[in-house]
């Protein structure tokens, strides 16, 4: 037992000090007679307040500390740190929290928290009175990252971890890498097109000899943990055999006799069951939908590289970190939504800028020439009754963007924007401007209150009650209704589900802190970037995708990782293998084994998280969790519990 | 003047403020060995002095600290205080040159115990920039509360050199014969992380900001609202009445051609947000009203804290302020056309708050005398490949973070400084290949 322990009551400000008598707290603790030093202090997250501690530490020899403070998921590695430094070991610090537990939670009741704040403090000293020093296990981390979806971001955090000296598998479910860009022509702030930037960022990526592409390609399976990931790869076939014919391959497309619609063009067009999605696109060679296809061979007589015998194949692969950069789809309106599969002349923002794509002199949508516009915005986002709260960031800018395009490019076409207040953030403002000086028309709607599109005979009217004219109802006879459709999260979140990533209220994968760990997740090695995480326009999806490559490079970079001690133990005397333990952990950490003839369970100290799930379950209490023992626990509750 | 002192770095970070400390973290991490140049007292920059943070909440005090610690005491990291990078040249790749001036402190930092005696003893008082002027500080000080380093500094502009901090310090660390210090940083890369400038409400007198003591800046108001704040409640300047009816102004100095701004400052829709949900808290009986042309809660988790500010009772009115004057009990009456009524309309508010915009802060690119480190055209560091590379400059080898490159908020601002950081590390390596 410990007789030389370090007392520090945080006052946080104000936030524990305000309804918390700290200097009461202080004077009860110091009755101790194992608290050997017992203080106050304004922050005792500061770094004066640091270096004090590490020198009351170090100078008095103290063989335990105690910060009563805020949450320990804020500051619990600040003061390990801080203990580290001073020369104890940091299973000698315990944290109380009296923040969120105490002042926050009782601000109505100031005697109350205070001595809440008391006992929590007292549990926290029985704790580290038994607290023993421990050291981290040491595991040798894998130089290589799995980089899941071959987007932008995936392309462009790929690349960067391979610059970083990493090998990368970049893991693509579909055949043709590029994503979301892929289908856009001009982009904001920029003079490429999506294709060039893909091609840009696909090219380098070919060339660099860490990267290695998968098309078609699922992670089916997952074991191990950060530093050790093991993951089963299944690569789905493209039914073509290497090294085509151009020539050849243009025949095989033409004789397909199946016509599906088109989804790299969101089905405004139709392609064949063998199909590339664009000339040039990458990899530069055709797959057979084989879902669609009816086997009827007509490829296979013209072009010689078809091989309908490919089957799937299975990949075993082991990463230290794996990188989420799976992005988002595009809201689906349902139907009769503003129109939408109900009124013949609406469709989605993708869809329009297909559109754009192939009309060339006049825009044509079925046959009749578009000359009035009418956008929708907010379709599928910031709803008031449905269940996506959230704006989808991008979504403005975007439309705007495509309005100007269109309008430079068409001759005599009237935009009208039905908007429920425009959020070109930023930069982007200069583009709203713009598109105000071309002449384009913007009307806002009330929250709870849409603009209806409505099919008058044979024409499709748009109506508003519109804010920016003291509500007056407008109407705009519209050619073409486009739905600003939102970013929704992937509605296939098989990988998410695999690795166990928590999602948000707004179900894309949350990050750890929104603020300052905004690409790192709860499940230590694996990063998130891109729009997987939430709304991004490209440039924010780089510079995440950069972001969540250095954070998964860091992991692995120095070839060793330290892992947390505090983790299951068994007791060998008392364990007689039931397996109770193996059912109840959650990431398979516990085997059986034969220890001098003996069957009894053996923890994986590399992939047992101490998580303690394990532990209720044992009948013969043979499991101990190292740093969380009975005996501590039960002095954390008598403590509580004491009336002394 | 003595030889100007010689050193030698992997990467020179200029700003010690989030963004600058993420990527020289981050830099550190992999083991390269990084200067930070910080021209003030303290790291931490602009979040150090937030209250709370949205759309989470978080005290910004509580999340900064820990980071700024992390920063000041990792071994790869040196961090140099009141130190400004004069001229930067680059010789060759993966060979600049920087010339580093740094002003003394006049205190010896080790030995500074941060026991306040000398702020006692010093007669000079002097205007608190740190707490926005709303109260006074000695010239003698330190910093502010949550300062890293927590140690005192000399304002010797204001100092009377009388001598009475000095004869108080019990470590005897007030030092006066302390001079300027020159070096010369060898460095293989640069990384430019110097934010911004808050916009000077004065160059809107319509709005009356210097005039009537009554309106305030968001910073000031932020101030207000945090754990060291200088009256531990929420005052107006003119009486040291509690308000009870506050108005924001929203787009004060952004989206604003006449004071050569076009652009939005991207924050200050939901630092407003934010403000009037603590002062619901704070004021239970005060109203608070936001006045707007467009509320720009884009990012994760922002719209529903709008829904939610307006659950909490914060009015929002959509209209753009003409002008604001002074009654004689110190209230203010602002003009404003009322869009959804279309009407032109007065109101009267006992506090109106300015939510002024992020500007540029690009001083730094007049230190490179050589080959130019290109401005956009709003005065931030132009991003040479915006979409494939968005920390790339126009010099190679010299990289951009965070606010330097243009509005953003704190977690932009992480990811802007983790992207600053990869382009380094892939600059750095091509140097080792």
């Amino acid at each position: 037992m410990k007789k030389k322990i370090g007392v520090y009551v945080c006052h946080c400000g104000g936030n524990i000090s305000d309804y918390v008598d700290v200097e009461k707290v202080r004077a009860e603790i110091e009755k101790d007679e194992s608290v050997f030093l017992s203080k106050t202090t304004m922050f005792a997250c500061a770094d004066s307040n640091q270096k004090d501690m590490v020198t009351d530490i170090a100078e008095k020899q103290l063989d335990g500390a105690v910060v009563a403070s805020c949450s320990p998921t804020l500051h619990l590695l600040t003061f390990s740190a801080v203990a580290e430094r001073a020369g104890l070991n940091k299973y000698n610090y315990i944290h109380a929290n009296i923040r969120e537990q105490a002042s926050w939670a009782h601000s109505d009741d100031k005697v109350g928290a205070t001595e809440k704040a008391i006992q929590i403090v007292k549990a926290a000293v029985a704790k580290v009175k038994r607290s023993n020093a421990l050291e981290p296990f040491r595991v040798a981390a894998t130089n290589a990252v799995a980089v899941v979806g071959a987007g932008i971001a995936g392309l462009r955090s790929a690349i960067q971890l391979a610059e970083s000296g990493a090998q990368v598998y970049l893991i693509e479910r579909e055949f043709f890498v590029g994503g979301r860009v892929a289908q856009w022509d001009d982009l904001f702030v920029s003079k490429e097109t999506g294709k060039e930037l893909i091609t840009r960022l696909y090219d380098k990526a070919m060339n660099h000899k860490n990267i290695t592409l998968f098309t078609g390609a699922e992670i089916i399976e997952n074991s191990g943990s950060v530093g050790n990931i093991s993951l089963k790869v299944k690569i789905a076939p493209r039914h073509m055999k290497l090294d085509c014919n151009e020539g050849n391959l243009g025949k095989a497309i033409e004789v397909c006799p199946v016509v599906v619609p088109d989804k790299f063009n969101f089905n405004i067009t139709t392609r064949k069951a063998i199909y590339h999605n664009f000339p040039g696109e990458y990899p530069q060679l055709p797959v057979i939908d084989i879902e669609n296809c009816t086997r009827c061979g007509e490829c296979e007589k013209v072009c010689e590289n078809v091989d309908f015998s490919q089957k799937d194949e299975f990949l075993n692969i082991k990463v230290g970190s794996v990188l989420l950069a799976t992005g988002f789809d595009p809201y689906e309106p349902k139907n009769d939504e503003f129109g939408y599969k109900t009124i013949d002349n609406v469709v989605t923002l993708p869809q329009f800028k297909r559109l754009v794509h192939y009309c060339d002199d006049k825009l044509v949508y079925k046959g009749k020439e578009v000359k009035n516009v009418a956008y929708i915005y907010c379709v599928g986002s910031r709803q008031v009754d449905g269940d996506n709260k959230y704006c989808s960031r991008y979504c403005c800018t975007a439309t705007i963007h495509a309005a100007i395009t269109a309008k430079k490019k068409y001759k005599d076409l009237y935009n009208f924007h039905f908007n429920r207040g425009i959020r070109t953030y930023g930069k982007q403002e200069v583009l709203y401007d713009e598109s105000s000086r071309l002449g384009d028309i913007y009307l806002q709607s009330f929250e709870d209150h849409p603009p209806v599109v409505s099919k008058e005979g044979d024409k499709t009217i748009v109506t508003i009650n519109d804010i920016l004219t003291a509500d007056k109802t407008l109407e705009v006879e519209a050619d073409l209704v486009v739905l600003v459709t939102g970013m929704v999260p992937r509605q296939d979140n098989s990988i998410g589900s695999l690795l166990k990533i928590p999602r948000g209220r707004d179900n894309f994968f949350n990050e750890i802190h929104m603020k300052l760990r905004p690409v790192e997740t709860v499940i230590d090695g694996v990063t998130i970037a891109g729009a997987s995480q939430g709304p991004k326009n490209i440039m924010e999806s780089m510079n995440s995708s950069l972001a969540a490559a250095t954070k998964s490079f860091s992991l692995i970079a120095s070839g060793e990782l330290s892992l947390s001690p505090t983790i299951a133990k068994i007791d060998v005397d008392n364990c007689g293998w039931c397996g109770k333990c193996d059912d109840a952990c959650p990431f398979s950490a516990l085997t059986k084994t034969d220890v001098n003839g003996k069957l009894v369970a053996a923890v994986n100290e590399s992939v047992c998280k101490g998580c303690g799930m394990c532990m209720p379950v044992c009948p013969s209490n043979a499991i101990e969790l190292i740093g969380y023992t009975d005996n501590q626990i039960e002095s954390m509750i008598d403590a509580l519990v004491s009336t002394d | 003047m003595s030889e100007k002192k010689i050193l030698e770095y992997d990467v020179l970070v200029v700003g010690g403020g989030i963004s600058g400390g993420e990527a020289a973290l981050n830099l550190a991490n992999l083991n390269y060995k990084v200067l930070v140049v910080e021209k003030d007292l303290s790291l931490g920059g602009k979040m150090i002095a937030l209250s709370k943070v949205f759309p989470t909440l978080d005290c910004a005090a509580c999340i900064t600290t820990p980071k700024v610690s992390e920063i000041s005491r990792h071994p790869n990291i040196t961090i140099m205080f009141s130190a400004e990078a004069k001229k930067i040249d680059k010789i060759g790749e993966h060979n600049f040159e920087a010339h580093v001036h740094q002003k003394p402190r006049y205190v010896n930092i080790e030995d500074c115990t941060a026991c306040q005696l000398c702020e006692k003893a010093c007669p000079v008082s002097v205007i608190d920039e740190y707490q926005q002027g709303l109260v006074g500080r000695k010239a003698a000080f330190i910093p502010f509360s949550i300062a890293s380093p927590r140690a005192a500094a000399i304002d010797i502009i204001n100092c009377t050199l009388c001598g009475a901090c000095e004869r108080v310090c019990p470590t005897g660390c007030i030092d006066f014969t302390q001079t300027d210090n020159d070096f010369i940083v060898k460095t293989k890369a640069v990384v430019v992380a110097t934010g911004f400038n808050l916009f000077d409400p004065l160059k809107i007198p319509r709005y009356g900001y210097g005039k009537y003591k009554n309106v305030i800046t968001s910073m000031q108001m932020e101030r207000q609202l945090a754990p060291t704040r200088p009256f531990n409640t929420i005052l107006r300047p003119g009486d040291g009445k509690m308000p009870d009816n506050i108005a924001y102004v929203l787009c004060t100095g952004s989206r604003d051609k006449s004071v050569g701004n076009p652009i939005c400052s991207q924050v200050c829709c939901m630092y407003s947000i934010k403000q009037g949900q603590l002062l619901m808290g704070s004021l239970p009986m005060a109203d608070v009203t936001i006045y707007y042309l467009h509320i720009r809660a884009f990012g994760k988790g922002f719209n529903e804290f709008y829904d939610q500010s307006k659950d909490m009772g914060v009015e929002f009115i959509k209209g753009k302020i003409g002008n604001i004057t002074e009654k004689e009990n110190g209230n203010l009456i602002l003009r404003y056309e009322d869009i959804e009524e279309g009407k032109v309309k007065e109101a009267e508010h006992d506090m109106v708050v300015l939510s002024v915009g992020v500007m540029s802060n690009s001083e730094i690119s007049d230190s490179f005398q050589g080959e130019s480190l290109r401005l956009d055209d709003y005065g931030f560091i132009n991003q040479n490949d915006i979409l494939a590379s968005p920390a790339e400059t126009s010099i190679d080898g010299v990289f951009v973070a965070g606010t330097a490159t243009g509005p953003m908020d704190i977690p932009d601002s992480i990811l802007s400084a983790g992207a600053a950081s990869a382009e380094t590390t892939s600059y750095l390596r091509r140097a080792s290949l």
